[in-house]
């Protein structure tokens, strides 16, 4: 078992403190000095010295010291100190402080006894332990509730100590009997909190003896009766009944940490309805009456498991938990979307949406900065009721559509995006989705947003005159032709920025939100045109065929054509800072080529298939979202060897089985590190790593476990020779990210034994890191030190990411935003493009983002997204680009982006290692 | 609920201070307490995040982060009331709040976290009592320290009149040999102070040259700690060769006892004495003492859990020639109370007769000095009782926080059976520096600022006052510290009701003249 650390203390290593001077002060009578020394000792201690001289002197000279804070940097060394050997077993010169410890057990100031109480809570030493123990015993009748109440702790832990049951054989009567009139509140709960871990029969007992006035007692109290009962139901289930009405009648109590603590026990010991509504009930006025985000938050995740294993209950709720809403954090806001969205149902949507509505408008005055983020998480919530619940949809979908023009353009585009999938899955709103669009198209901002609007506004117009309107509109907002004129070159030069703003109302009302939108840059201008030039062909088209006066279907496509050409001169005009691109330019001219010459062929395409796709996409998409659902369906599924609990046969009471495991203290466990998963053992063995050659005099081999964010090497080093190895000693250094924990410290080595060295390593950010080292030892004949070389060890990335998902909005900010890029050359003998994404998916761990269904098929060309999370939260973004090439090799790039320099060359290196594959 | 640690961490993520409350490894402190600053996010409106194992819950203060590292099921409510205390408790003790300001303190505001978690379990405390724990200011200590310096002061005084009386007599034999008669007198106060000022501790190893003898040392404290007094200070200093003074410093020694033996409170015993000392030694030939020592003890919410008197007869015969008697004895009648007799005695005749006679009846009684107050013990009786109206003087204290002040009421209700004579009631107050105020009393008032008790006595409670009410004000107290209350009084009669009738010779003629006195006295009288 490795030592615990109690404290931890900055130490500055520019200021060394040399032994000699704390000796001497230590030494000398000067209070002030003394107290200066022994921090500085405590210091060095803490920073891995050992100081062993020191022992003597702070023996002789401090442990008679009369001044108090003397005394408690006294107690601070002695808990610090290592007190027994390698071996396990007290260090005999510990026994001389033993008589300081007694007397400061029976000091007159109660301070120090108190103080001396809690060192002896930290002690384990038996040995040290043993003689104190009557004046221990003594302290708990003190007439200071500072003293009992320490008092009773150290009796406590002395107990819990391997041989505490023979050094306190009538400990748990002893403080049975303290808590029978004890009236301090801390000394209270301190004595039931020990016999809660020593001898919890009693601790029940009197518990249920006094259980008429629990509500009376005090808070600190409460809390360890609720951690009692959850123990005792977890060990004795058929014990339940007698608790739930401690638990009821502790859900008044004045104190909202018992409260919480309350319908935490009840959701964990009981499923019956009646339990868990009371406790969802408690959360719910704690997530309103409490002002603190931090409560609110972490209530939220506790109503969050509920909705996961009680959502029939929770659904009831779903208006309480909904006034959440009205806190203006936005993580809360979030929080609580989430939980709502899951408990909609078809009688409670109308209220929810209801709702979301009015917090819709409300966000809208406010002036609040994080408004247009807030409206934006409303909006998508109210999609996805739509979605599920399409008759809201005629409710929402115009109040949705005024922010089209929002000056957040996420949450425009997920409006726009909104009524994209409601006017397809809706046919009955149509015809009022398209009149309100063309009312509203010249408020919209953002470029993407239009050219969304632009593709329904060309595909869903479908009547004469919606088609005509939607022309009209689309011209409207072009403003005045032609844009641009070879007279206006003419002008002032310095106007030359000016001139295409003030020709073209849709170009510069577009400009800000090009500013704004940095996916598309300046290309956008002209991806616009050409979408502008799509839509007006697709409504030309469509007028041929329903609109029976050629004349007027003549007359639009001049115009339209019209468009075109003014659109590709301004494009090709040396007034633009960047000329129009090649892509948009052909789009443009094939429009202009189909207007001339136009064929039922085209017709079809540009008509039919463009829509036929879209419905192939919407279905492909709640597909996904159906298997998703199945998915987590089929985890909450009951396994086979799970107790069946049959309605009928259940006890009157209403109390279901518990399937509690031991999870607190599980939960303890984990938190410090003590409950360590067994590892397979084969893969174990694995990482072995060879440290020294077979013939090397000294034989070293590491077994490397790699934590969270520590390393443990387990070295094992041998003794080849017949000589005695003296001072040997394993130093080892370290290169990126990684720390040595502890110095090196030295051994002796006999003749062909072996000796097993822990060194703890630190790791504070992913990267790969290497640690080397040196063995270094003395022969008794030879004087001079023997160097042996290790093997380095490397430390493998992949231990510290894990796959994650992000969205594909947040992915590209953070494409976008990323410094470090690391760039790959793919070189590779797989064949296939597939293949080859799955060998780089498997040996980086990482999550990719794209669809399946988007890398089907094959096209030749592959591109796709990869994700994962470190340990430290750091994000790890790659692209795979390739290409299969003529002799059916692969070629592309592999892109790696990260915040921090490590992860990007590490990760390189890792794919670099590994690309080729065929292994 | 429990808090792994309470940390102080700069900005850039140093770890100035960390407390850790349980046990755990030192780098596993150190990986959590390196990944804070990494999964601490920007902008965010709450000030806790979890991973899949902790959750963190800070707080910035300046260029600091004060952090809790408590387990996910800890109760979130109580760590942040424990982290509003910490951060009201940073300032109080570093005055910079910055690397340096942290790195000065850093001991003092571990041992400030110390009163405020323990174990991982959140005490109830306040910003003050923090500081007050921390300074250590014991109102014990310093008696204790003042009852040592006026020891040594003695010491130095007799050592001083014994050191001149022996340069007198030398001078007087010798002139010249002053000056070195100075010098080792001054030596010999100097050996006897340090002995009395390093109490007992130099002595636990200074001898100690091996293990084994040390661990005996260490054995023996048990069984040597328990017959004494808890600080072996007061024990006089071997060696010195110099008695304290007996007569007025005994009293402050007693006092002195009391101070630090709070564990034995023991008040009631030198008060008992003091009590009997006061009746006047009997002048009557025969005398006949009837005592009733009470012990009770009260619940302070109404009830009593302990009721108990126990009563004795006991006979005093100045001169041996009236030895050779019987008493005749009436009792009160009253069904609780069982008489035992002393073995010497003639039973049946006591059943019979309600004559109290020796078996043999040609001896005589013994007979006893004038000064010895005890007497013979004839007769004991018992009665133990749950009936609460046997209670002579009820007490109820009503302590209530008001504001910044605590205000007690107590008031005492006697039952008509007995008038009570030199009534004291003694309530035990939080350590005060001054006298508490007084708002009202029926009686008089003292303050024993020594043992910060209040001392409220009423000469007589009789008829005409019943029942009587005192209030006093002190600084906010915890209720509990006024308990438990402790009561003295006596009274002239007892529940046995037990008298003596006559007095019969045994040889004939005139039954000698006899006193006869009664009393009843608290032994432990207590409000818990």
């Amino acid at each position: 078992m490795e030592k615990s650390c109690t404290l931890l203390i900055h130490f500055d290593k520019g200021t060394p403190a040399i032994a000699n001077e704390i000796k001497e002060a230590l030494e000398g009578n000067d209070i002030p000095a003394k107290i200066d020394a022994m921090k500085k000792a405590v210091m060095l201690l803490l920073n891995g010295e050992t100081l062993p001289q020191l022992f003597i002197t702070i023996v002789r000279y401090v442990l008679p010291s009369e001044d108090h804070t003397v005394q408690k940097l006294l107690l601070l060394y002695l808990e610090i100190i290592e007190k027994t050997d390698l071996k396990g077993r007290i260090l005999p010169e510990m026994i001389l402080i033993c008589q300081n410890l007694r007397n400061n057990l029976q000091h007159p100031n109660e301070y120090i006894r108190g103080v001396t109480l809690r060192f002896l809570c930290r002690l384990n030493e038996t040995e040290i332990i043993e003689p104190l123990v009557p004046s221990v015993l003594q302290n708990l009748e003190h007439r200071h509730p500072f003293i009992r109440r320490n008092a009773i702790l150290a009796v406590m832990s002395i107990y819990k100590l391997p041989q505490g049951e023979q050094l306190l054989v009538d400990a748990p009567e002893m403080i049975e009997k303290v808590l029978s009139t004890e009236q301090d509140p801390s000394a209270k709960r301190n004595a039931f909190l020990m016999l809660f871990n020593c001898a919890h029969d009693r601790a029940i007992n009197y518990l249920l003896t006094h259980v008429d006035r629990v509500s009376e007692w005090g808070e600190l109290l409460q809390m360890v009766v609720l951690e009692l009962i959850r123990k005792v139901c977890r060990t004795n289930r058929g014990e339940k009944g007698k608790y739930i009405k401690i638990i009821i009648s502790l859900l008044n109590a004045p104190s909202t940490a018992v409260i919480y603590e309350c319908a935490g026990t009840l959701v964990s010991l009981s499923s019956a309805p009646t339990a868990i509504r009371a406790a969802a009930n408690t959360y719910c006025q704690l997530l309103l009456s409490q002002s603190d985000n931090n409560v609110k938050l972490i209530v939220l995740d506790r109503l969050n498991e509920l909705k996961s294993s009680h959502r029939d209950i929770m659904v009831d709720l779903i208006m309480d938990v909904l006034r959440a809403l009205s806190s203006p954090n936005l993580d809360i806001q979030r929080k609580t979307l989430d939980i709502v969205l899951e408990l909609v149902t078809p009688r409670n949507i109308n209220e929810v949406v209801l709702l979301l509505k009015k917090e819709v408008m409300k966000s809208q005055s406010g002036e609040l900065e994080k408004n247009g983020e807030y409206r934006q998480i409303l909006i998508q919530a109210i999609h996805s009721c739509a979605i599920k619940f399409p008759e809201v949809a005629s409710t929402v979908v115009h109040l949705m559509m005024d922010f089209l023009g929002d000056s957040n353009v996420a949450s425009a585009i997920d409006v726009i995006v909104f009524v994209r999938e409601i006017i397809e899955t809706n046919p009955k709103l149509r015809v009022s989705i398209i009149t309100r669009l063309l009312d509203t198209f010249y408020q919209i901002r953002a470029a993407w947003v239009c050219s969304c609007a632009l593709w329904i506004i060309g595909e869903y117009c479908l009547s004469p005159s919606e088609v005509e309107s939607g022309i009209a509109t689309i011209k409207q907002c072009l403003g005045e032709l032609p844009f641009y004129s070879v007279s206006e070159e003419a002008e002032a030069t310095d106007a030359s920025k000016k001139t295409p703003q003030s020709n073209s109302i849709t170009i510069s009302s577009r400009r800000p939100a090009i500013l704004a939108d940095d996916l598309f840059s300046s290309l956008a201008i002209f991806f616009l045109a050409a979408v502008v030039t799509c839509t007006l062909t697709k409504l030309v088209l469509r007028l041929e065929e329903v609109q029976p006066s050629k004349v007027e279907v003549n007359k639009a496509t001049t115009q339209a054509l019209l468009i075109f050409v003014s659109m590709l001169q301004l494009g090709q005009s040396p007034v633009l800072p960047h000329p129009i691109d090649n892509d948009s330019c052909d789009r443009i001219v094939l429009c202009i080529r189909l207007l001339c010459n136009t064929g039922d062929e085209i017709r079809k395409i540009w008509l039919q298939s463009c829509r036929q796709s879209f419905v192939k996409m919407l279905s492909e998409k709640q597909l996904q979202e159906t298997e998703e659902l199945k998915a987590k369906a089929q985890v909450s599924h009951a396994q086979p060897d799970d107790l069946i609990d049959f309605y009928h046969l259940k006890s009157r009471k209403g109390m279901s089985q518990l399937e509690l495991e031991d999870e607190v203290q599980d939960d303890l466990k984990r938190a410090t590190g003590e409950f360590v998963k067994d590892a397979d053992d084969a893969n174990k063995l694995n990482r072995i790593l060879q440290l020294t050659g077979f013939s090397d005099p000294v034989y070293a081999e590491a077994y490397v476990t790699v934590h969270h964010y520590d390393i443990v090497l387990d070295i094992t080093v041998i003794n080849r020779t017949r000589e005695t190895l003296q001072n040997l000693c394993l130093e080892l250094a370290t290169m990126g990210d990684l720390k040595l924990v502890e110095r090196p410290q030295n051994y002796t080595l006999a003749p062909e034994s072996s000796k097993q060295i822990k060194a703890n390593i630190k790791v504070s950010s992913t990267e790969t890191g290497v640690i080397f080292g040196n063995i270094v030892y003395e022969t008794s004949n030879v004087l001079e030190r023997t160097v042996v070389v290790l093997n380095d060890i490397h430390i493998d990335i992949m231990d510290y990411i894990s796959p994650a998902v992000c969205t594909d909005t947040a992915f590209r900010t953070m494409w976008a935003e990323f410094e470090w890029e690391n760039k790959v050359a793919v070189n590779t003998v797989i064949k296939n493009e597939k293949e080859f994404l799955d060998h780089i998916i498997k040996s980086t761990n990482m999550k990719c983002l794209t669809a399946p269904s988007a890398l089907d098929g094959e096209c030749g060309f592959l591109a796709a997204n990869l994700y994962a999370k470190s340990v430290f939260g750091e994000d790890a973004l790659v692209n795979v680009s390739i290409e299969k090439q003529a002799d059916g090799k692969l070629s592309g790039y592999i892109r790696i982006r990260s915040k921090t320099q490590g992860i990007a060359l590490s990760l390189g290196d890792k794919i670099t290692l590994k690309q080729k594959g065929g292994s | 609920m429990v808090v792994l640690a309470a940390s102080i961490l700069s900005k850039s993520g140093k770890v100035l201070v960390s407390r850790q409350f349980v046990e755990m490894t030192r780098i596993r402190i150190e990986g959590l307490l390196a990944a804070f600053p990494k999964l601490l996010g920007t902008g965010k409106q709450h000030t806790y995040f979890e991973t899949e194992n902790v959750r963190y819950v800070y707080q910035p203060i300046e260029a600091l982060y004060l952090v809790l590292v408590t387990n996910k099921q800890s109760n979130i409510l109580e760590d942040l009331e424990t982290l509003r205390l910490l951060s009201k408790l940073v300032p109080e003790y570093s005055v910079s709040l910055d690397e340096e300001g942290i790195g000065k303190t850093a001991f003092e505001l571990i041992f400030a976290f110390d009163e405020v978690i323990c174990l991982g379990h959140k005490e109830n405390v306040t910003v003050a009592q923090v500081k007050q724990y921390c300074e250590m200011e014991s109102h014990e200590e310093k008696l204790h320290k003042l009852v040592l310096q006026s020891k040594i002061n003695e010491t130095k005084d007799v050592m001083k009149r014994k050191a001149s009386e022996i340069e007198k007599s030398k001078i007087d034999k010798n002139r010249g040999d002053k000056g070195g008669f100075m010098s080792m007198g001054s030596g010999r106060i100097e050996t006897s102070l340090s002995e009395i000022s390093i109490p007992s501790s130099g002595s636990g190893f200074g001898s100690g040259s091996g293990f084994g003898g040390l661990i005996n040392e260490v054995d023996s404290f048990p069984t040597k700690s328990k017959g004494r007094q808890p600080s072996s200070a007061t024990a006089p200093p071997k060696g010195s060769g110099m008695q304290l003074g007996k007569s007025q410093k005994t009293n402050q020694f007693l006092e002195s006892l009391k101070a630090e033996g709070e564990l034995i409170v023991e008040d009631v015993k030198p008060k008992a004495g003091l009590a009997k000392a006061a009746i006047a030694p009997p002048t009557d030939p025969i005398t006949l003492t009837a005592e009733e020592k009470l012990n009770v003890t009260l619940k302070r919410d109404g009830g009593m859990s302990n009721f108990d008197v126990q009563g004795t007869l006991s006979l005093q015969i100045l001169n041996q020639e009236d030895g050779l008697i019987q008493v005749q004895i009436e009792t009160g009648g009253n069904p609780g109370i069982l008489f035992k007799t002393h073995p010497n005695m003639n039973k049946e005749l006591f059943s019979n007769e309600n004559i109290l006679g020796l078996k043999d009846p040609n001896r005589p009684f013994p007979t006893g000095p004038a000064g010895d107050a005890a007497g013979v013990g004839l007769l004991k009786w018992r009665m133990q009782s749950a009936d609460e109206s046997m209670v002579p003087l009820s007490i109820n204290c009503w302590p209530s926080v008001s504001g910044n002040e605590t205000y007690v009421s107590i008031e005492y209700e006697a039952s008509a059976m007995f008038d009570l004579q030199n009534v004291v009631i003694s309530i035990p107050l939080p350590a005060l520096r001054e006298a508490p105020s007084i708002r009202q009393i029926d009686g008089e008032w003292r303050f024993d600022s020594r043992n910060s008790i209040l001392e409220w006595s009423i000469v007589l409670i009789d008829n005409s006052n019943r029942s009587g009410s005192m209030e006093f004000v002190v600084p906010p107290a915890d209720s509990s510290v006024f308990f438990p209350i402790s009561v003295r009084f006596t009274a002239t009669s007892t529940y046995s009701d037990l008298k003596v009738v006559n007095i019969i010779p045994l040889r004939g003629g005139a039954p000698p003249k006899f006193s006869q006195r009664t009393n009843l006295v608290t032994e432990n009288y207590q409000v818990m």
